[in-house]
């Protein structure tokens, strides 16, 4: 884990890493959040609906994004403070998920930076791409 | 209205998710429902990226309503 202050930000920053989901991930996203939708957790339906598998839940592939602020960006004293999502192709459990993330917007004012932020899987297939709105605690 | 504050009041707005939201050179943190921190940090970031303009750390301390923040806005743009 990254412990950023503020003085150690500028734009430009950037960290990245890789992620990779389970169907039983899957299953224990759907009990947590009560998403029952049978696109995320029956292949059957899936395939039937036209995809290779289950679908990825979107907020659980955007949980990549918490982990990308919270952990590396700017890491230990990160506060969540907003975030602005489009997905852009499904994904689905097995496929490696390249996280990136840098810092285009800095307020030394209220102490804010913002981080355009993309999921891509391995052939570089945009998955989703965000904007992170972020303060520091501490 | 002067354009600087039709234009804040489009972005107050669109912070506070309040199309009806009206204001003044008078209003305030105590005149506005919702004017809580977080919604001060998305107001300043929200100005600064419109007018491409920045604020230094404690420059927003002094200031007691919006119209110290316009008079503040048009010294900014004065200086680009």
């Amino acid at each position: 884990m990254t412990e950023y202050r503020w003085e150690d930000l500028h734009l430009g920053l950037k960290h990245s890493f890789s992620a990779t989901f389970t169907e039983e991930m899957m299953q224990h996203f759907a009990a947590l959040s009560g998403d029952i939708n049978p696109l995320h957790v029956d292949a059957d339906y899936a395939i039937a609906a036209g995809f290779p598998g289950p679908v990825v839940f979107g907020m659980m592939t955007s949980s990549l994004y918490s982990k990308l602020v919270g952990v590396y960006l700017p890491g230990k004293y990160a506060l969540l403070q907003g975030i602005d999502i489009d997905f852009n192709s499904p994904c689905h459990a097995g496929d490696v998920l390249n996280v990136e993330g840098e810092i285009i917007f800095l307020s030394d004012a209220v102490r804010r930076l913002e981080v355009k932020a993309t999921i891509r899987r391995e052939n570089r297939k945009l998955v989703s791409k965000a904007t992170i709105r972020v303060g520091l605690h501490g | 209205m002067d354009n600087l504050l039709s234009e804040l009041q489009e972005i107050f707005r669109d912070v506070f998710d309040q199309e009806d939201l009206g204001l003044t050179r008078e209003s305030n943190a105590s005149t506005i429902e919702d004017w809580d921190s977080l919604a001060h940090v998305n107001l300043v970031t929200s100005i600064e990226k419109r007018y491409r303009i920045k604020f230094a750390l404690g420059e927003l301390q002094g200031l007691k309503n919006v119209g110290d923040m316009i008079d503040l806005i048009q010294v900014k743009l004065a200086q680009k």
